[in-house]
């Protein structure tokens, strides 16, 4: 290796972390290509060009916005309910020990268990895919919440009472702002869930939505157009985490 | 003075909890025999429990557990040999680490559960889909600890032990695996965890056995009462697996 | 002194933590009395534990003693009293995600002072401690001593007639207090506050009081004190007079038995199992 490149690859790990991915894609394009029956795995090459035939096939568009739609939803209710259960936990003491074990406990059982139940309950459509996605997504934005309310430094408050603080004013001006930040890693976690409880659902339904297309392109061994569709799916959760990340970044620390 | 409303409190909050509980138990009995919910929706707990007793006197659970169990095993034991391996080799080099920790970390941050049905593709309907998705998704979390385990080891204990002319086993043997195995350990734990979780949720999406496969089963023949029975049992076994793991992630921490 | 020029008088107060008989009972404090003259800056210096941070939340009204009472400005106190009180703590009590000048408005906030007043007050407290550059910097960014001006600033803008501190130079290295507590001695004589000051440094007590209050070991009462006259503001080379040395080898010669009981008491209760409370 020339002296330049030498000095320009240390700093710059991207570049080299790129240079890994580009390396698995070249060998999963030539395993696909030469070595494996392409009844079960598509080169990298040929997935991508025919994401266009994948979307323009009847239904996925659709599907797909009905997914991010779902995923929109249960966000939405898991923050709001996330923040608003958090804070009436976290401020209470009483209410924080005595609710907290029950909410760690409920956190802690396999969800997917009752994922049949959902479906039964809330049908094949939206209305499943986002309550599922919403009980993923509020219990992590609610501990978070409740840790963030809770590990206030005891001087802060103290300070503040003795300048004549209210109640609200302590509040507004105390707890709030500190809880900011772990509101915002909540998010992020609560991102990741609604992500998983969403896809869940819809991969197990397969009579509609995506589960319909993942079944079908499974069925006739398409794994060109199966894998075409995951990737804008990925693309799709990748994108969302990214939002939050970047939100979390920006307004969810104190400089 | 304190002291007494400290356990007032905690008296309370356990009654809380406890009061919790029973609340759950009674609104769901009276939903089901006096206020008319649709059974077909909400099965009477009574016979929820019969058949809980029943599941587990037939023995019925035994080879979905079974299948289970093993497809859990493999995974597991696949995802730490290559985990641990791999984290070690990146976790040499300061470098690498900062290569591919961002690359595992990114790629964990998708649900990966999403590639189930190009793995059903693949190996097909069988436990092979599901031990190759459970060892993929318990890979991250165990190859992640184990680059921060051993690449956060504080280099005073490496400089310490070579001054007194470790080589390069010993210092392995006696520095680096004992400093590192807590938050390995917690790694280990982790990725056993998401998968079983991952287990039973590829058997529940697209299986012909195991245990979340035969809820599916119970609810597409429209079985409530077994299929909660089911259900319970699936929870408290994937709790005590939990469990286990937990305390044997304690022990290894307090001896390590 | 006369009943007008006292500013807080403290009667017989004692104070415990936990019940007797338990494993964290502590008697902090045991009888005191005091009275503190208006315009006057009051030490009260002992050994770790002695009571003296127990005291000032006492006289703060944030701490209700077990028994006893203390008056400020002819008042019972009974609870915070910010519109009288102001307190610096040795800890860092700045809010972390406001600006300095925001932790002072802030405060002014707290206490009710009309918004009107909120710019030009913070303005003047951050130019008397010196940090009207750093107005919109988070306290992150500060050193520590930067951040104890600040702490300084936001009691300073509350404008209050008494300003209780505890230990506030504690955290900093000996330079920076030195420096610290020259510009405190100069920014008092302009002003006419009462100011209660605990600490631990013999010589930052006789370099900033007029009296200082000596504590014995727990449980604390004022075992003497010792007058300081020398008017202020205290020039540097007062530090090194006669004078000086003087006091600071009374006040040594009154505190080492104690310090060192309170030393094999906590060294002997650490042993037992128990742990120490209040300082």
């Amino acid at each position: 290796m020339n002296a330049p490149v030498r000095h320009f690859l240390p700093r710059h790990p991207g570049v080299v972390r790129l240079g890994a991915v580009i390396l698995i894609l070249i060998a999963w394009e030539i395993a696909a290509r030469w070595f494996i029956d392409p009844l079960f795995i598509s080169p990298p090459s040929r997935v991508f060009a025919s994401l266009g035939t994948v979307w323009q096939t009847n239904g996925v568009p659709a599907a797909l916005r009905l997914t991010f739609f779902e995923l929109a939803v249960a966000f939405a209710i898991s923050v709001v309910i996330g923040l608003v259960v958090g804070l009436a936990v976290g401020l209470q003491p009483f209410a924080r020990r005595s609710m907290m074990p029950i909410i760690l406990l409920l956190y802690g059982l396999p969800q997917i268990t009752i994922l049949p139940i959902f479906i039964l309950y809330f049908g094949i459509g939206a209305a499943s895919k986002i309550a599922f996605g919403a009980t993923h997504g509020t219990f992590p934005i609610i501990i978070t919440v409740v840790a963030g309310v809770q590990n206030l430094k005891p001087i802060l408050l103290t300070s503040a009472r003795s300048m004549g603080a209210s109640r609200w004013h302590i509040l507004r001006w105390v707890i709030f702002p500190h809880m900011i930040p772990s509101f915002f890693a909540g998010m992020r976690l609560g991102m990741t869930g609604v992500l998983l409880g969403v896809l869940l659902a819809e991969l197990y339904v397969s009579t509609a939505g995506i589960g319909h297309f993942t079944t079908l392109f499974t069925e006739n061994f398409d794994p060109t157009k199966l894998f075409g569709l995951i990737a804008m799916l990925a693309a799709m959760a990748i994108a969302l985490n990214e939002i939050v990340r970047r939100a979390e970044t920006r307004f969810g620390r104190w400089r | 003075m304190a002291r007494r409303d400290e356990r007032a409190a905690r008296i309370g909050s356990h009654l809380v909890q406890a009061g919790f509980l029973l609340a759950v138990l009674i609104l769901w009995y009276l939903a089901t025999n006096r206020w008319g919910v649709n059974r077909l929706l909400l099965p009477n707990p009574i016979s929820v429990w019969h058949q809980l007793l029943d599941v587990l006197r037939t023995g019925e659970y035994l080879p979905d557990l079974r299948v289970t169990l093993t497809e859990l095993a493999v995974a597991f034991v696949l995802a730490m040999t290559s985990g641990t391996i791999v984290g070690y080799f990146v976790s040499r080099s300061r470098y690498a680490i900062r290569v591919f920790d961002p690359l595992f970390a990114g790629i964990y941050s998708i649900p990966i559960i999403l590639f189930l049905p190009l793995y059903v593709l693949f190996f097909g309907l069988g436990p092979a889909s599901k031990i190759a998705l459970g060892t993929t998704i318990s890979f991250f979390p165990i190859v992640l600890s184990t680059i921060a385990g051993f690449g956060n080891v504080d280099r005073i204990f490496v400089t310490a032990a070579r001054s007194m002319g470790a080589s390069d086993y010993r210092l392995f043997r006696y520095v680096l695996v004992p400093a590192a195995l807590p938050v390995i350990l917690t790694g280990l734990r982790m990725g056993f965890t998401v998968a079983l979780l991952s287990i039973i949720g590829s058997e529940t999406i697209a299986s012909l056995a195991g245990l979340g496969h035969h809820i599916v089963e119970l609810a597409e023949g429209m079985d409530m009462p077994r299929m909660f029975a089911y259900i319970a049992f699936v929870v408290v076994i994937a709790a005590l697996l939990n469990g286990i793991v937990s305390f044997l992630e304690a022990r290894g921490r307090r001896r390590g | 002194m006369t009943a007008g020029d006292i500013a807080v008088r403290i009667k017989g107060v004692s104070h415990q933590f936990g019940e007797a008989g338990e494993a964290q009972h502590v008697r902090a404090l045991l009888d005191t009395s005091l009275d503190i003259a208006r315009g006057e800056l009051l030490c009260l210096i002992g050994p770790s534990g002695c009571g003296k941070s127990t005291l000032l939340n006492v006289i703060g009204g944030l701490l209700a003693p077990t028994s006893g009472a203390v008056e400020v400005a002819g008042k019972p106190v009974r609870g915070p009293m910010p519109h009288e009180i102001a307190f610096v703590f040795q800890e860092n009590a700045l809010f972390p995600w406001n600006t300095i000048v925001e932790n002072v408005r802030l405060g002014m906030l707290f206490q009710g002072v009309p918004k009107a007043a909120h710019e030009t007050r913070a303005k003047r407290s951050l130019e008397a401690v010196g940090l009207a550059d750093f107005a919109h910097h988070y306290p992150g960014q500060l050193s520590g001593g930067m951040r104890q001006r600040a702490a300084l600033a936001r009691a300073l803008s509350l404008e209050t007639e008494i300003l209780l501190m505890d230990e506030p130079f504690g955290a900093l290295d000996e330079q920076t207090r030195m420096i610290l507590g020259e510009d405190l001695s100069v920014l008092l004589a302009r002003t006419e506050k009462t100011i209660v000051f605990v600490t631990h440094s013999l010589g930052e007590a006789v370099f900033l009081a007029d009296r200082v209050a000596v504590f014995s070991a727990r449980p604390g009462t004022i075992k003497k004190i010792i007058r300081v006259d020398e008017p202020h503001p205290r020039k540097p080379d007062f530090a090194t007079s006669e004078k000086f040395a003087a006091l600071r080898n009374e006040l040594y010669a009154l505190l080492h038995d104690e310090i060192r009981k309170a030393v094999s008491e906590a060294a002997g209760a650490r042993v037992a199992g128990a742990d120490g409370g209040a300082s």
